[in-house]
């Protein structure tokens, strides 16, 4: 799955960009989400918790989830005029019951 | 520097143990450790029950009766007969340190159960079984061996540890009710050698209120002889000592102490309300 | 009676169809990994960021893969009774190996099939799904998260 591509924001998770040269850094950027859990979902992997394996659900759900907060990154980083961002980082918490945090952050930069 | 793809060997990440075999292991070590802990209980709380004075006991459990007593029939004829023939018995014990009560409960069982605090309980069916005072006496007699030995405060504790382990294991209320169902078994089955016992302590105050033994043992020997042809009656042999060896060994007794083995019978007045085996 | 029986019958018939049916699906899913890390063999996917002085970086972009996974109910009972011992609870190990063999395949795999040479800085991260049931302490399931940076090379 790509996480970004969507918007002519590069991102990456080491601490330049390949091949390129950062010309101008703009500081953190962040996006978040907090999702809970579908409920025809959750029957599903409730059933699905008896024999194991993979609960698709839920891996789809938070994919989604990270995708939107990952967006949300992007429009920042883009806000501020970048055209990268750089060390992302993604981080998940549990908030409540059935309910979880998706966040990620990186630094947004102007590559050359 | 270079690539070189390689991989690593695989399976070191797994543990190889086959989930079924860790069940066993994990199981069977669980249930040693449960079942170490539960005779342990066991061992504490009958030792800390007996510790208890007399007198603690029956402060304590003055008013007490289990919750199936509730259902207790008004039977009160036979109920009043039966109370005097058990304070004319309790006279030969000396300075008996209990109150003793006497219930009837209904039920299809023919028994006879000794509770804390100095209650006694006789069943209807065990009534109906009885054919003379000499037969009841000796039942009421037995009882109260039971209480001069304390056995009765050993099956409370049975009870109790039996109740709780089946809670625990299970932590259901159907393991428990499952649990209850057997402690209640069990609260019925003392030892054989705790049977013996009270059986000695029966026979010795029938004989002192009567002056002989005869007819004492007439109601196990007819449970013998299948006259009681119920089958209800089988549960009472089932967690007694088998009727034939107790009339013997009685026999045996009542010989080696010198009690008269023969006397008169003296009949209960309920007898001719109502016939003993009518099924 | 009937309150017993579905007190431990049903769980017990409960535990034996999620051994069977758990087992196969995981001795499935292993096969599936290996056939896949088979195909993919001699993508490089590395967990540090220097390349080597050879390469010649064109595009980059971060890739993901991700998957939640649960232990089947005979294996969660076996790992609670585990868990009242002490020691190693076996039975999550070969569920958490998959997972994140899982999660690399599909980071990788998308890497692979948007047309990029190799991932670099590759990071893994597990976090636990909690379950609305014991007041949220139970464990719905158990996410791995793979990503890395993907490059294609010119």
């Amino acid at each position: 799955m790509s996480v970004g591509s969507s918007q002519s924001v590069i991102l990456s998770n080491t601490e330049s960009i390949p091949g390129r040269q950062i010309v101008e850094f703009y500081g953190v950027v962040t996006g978040n989400t907090v999702r809970a859990k579908h409920v025809g979902r959750d029957i599903m992997a409730g059933l699905k918790n008896i024999v194991g394996g993979e609960l698709k659900g839920y891996t789809e759900l938070l994919q989604d989830s990270r995708k939107e907060a990952t967006d949300r990154m992007i429009e920042q980083a883009h806000s501020m005029g970048a055209n990268a961002v750089v060390n992302v980082r993604f981080a998940t918490s549990s908030i409540s019951q059935g309910a979880a945090e998706l966040f990620a952050y990186g630094t947004a930069v102007r590559i050359a | 520097m270079k690539f070189i793809p390689r991989k690593p060997r695989e399976g070191i990440n797994v543990s190889d143990v086959h989930p079924l075999a860790e069940a066993g292991a994990l199981v069977a070590g669980l249930s040693i450790i449960f079942t170490v802990v539960a005779v342990a209980l066991f061992y504490a709380v009958e030792l800390a029950l007996l510790s208890i004075s007399v007198e603690t006991e029956v402060q304590l459990f003055e008013n007490w009766a289990p919750d199936d007593l509730l259902s207790v029939s008004a039977d009160d004829e036979r109920k009043t007969q039966a109370q005097e023939i058990l304070r004319r018995l309790v006279a030969h014990w000396g300075d008996a340190p209990y109150q003793f009560r006497l219930e009837i409960v209904e039920s299809d069982v023919p028994n006879a159960m000794a509770y804390p605090g100095g209650l006694i309980v006789v069943t209807t069916e065990l009534l109906d079984g009885v054919a003379s005072e000499n037969e009841l006496a000796f039942v009421l007699g037995h009882e109260l061996g039971h209480f001069r030995n304390r056995d009765h405060l050993r099956m409370l504790g049975r009870v109790a540890v039996i109740g709780l382990v089946f809670v625990a294991a299970t932590g259901t209320d159907g393991g428990a009710a499952l649990g209850v169902r057997i402690a209640d078994i069990a609260q019925r089955s003392f030892s054989r050698g705790q049977e013996s016992a009270a059986d000695e302590f029966g026979l010795q105050v029938v004989n002192a209120e009567y002056g002989h033994v005869d007819h004492s043992w007439n109601f196990f020997d007819r449970l013998n002889d299948g006259d009681l042809r119920s089958s209800k009656f089988i549960a009472y042999l089932s967690t007694h000592p088998s009727a034939a060896d107790r009339s013997d060994r009685l026999k045996v007794l009542a010989h080696d102490q010198g009690w008269p083995l023969s006397g008169p019978t003296i009949q209960l007045n309920w007898i001719n309300i109502s016939s003993p085996a009518d099924p | 009676m009937i309150e017993i029986l579905l007190n431990f019958g049903l769980p017990i018939l409960i535990m034996l169809i999620a051994f069977f049916v758990g087992s196969r699906i995981e001795k499935r899913h292993f096969e599936d990994i290996q056939n896949r890390e088979e195909a993919l063999h001699g993508f490089p996917a590395v967990s540090f960021e220097k390349l080597p002085a050879d390469w010649k970086v064109g595009s980059v972009d971060l890739v993901s893969g991700s998957v939640v996974i649960s232990l089947d109910y005979f294996k969660r009972i076996i790992a609670g009774l585990r868990g009242l011992i002490g020691g190693r609870i076996k039975t999550y190990e070969p569920l958490l190996e998959r997972a994140r063999r899982e999660a690399l395949l599909r980071m990788t795999e998308s890497a692979k099939s948007q047309g990029f040479d190799a991932v670099v800085n590759v990071r893994l991260e597990t976090s636990r799904l909690a379950n609305s049931a014991r007041n949220g302490k139970g464990t719905a399931g158990i996410e791995i998260l793979a990503f890395g940076t993907a490059l294609s090379l010119s």
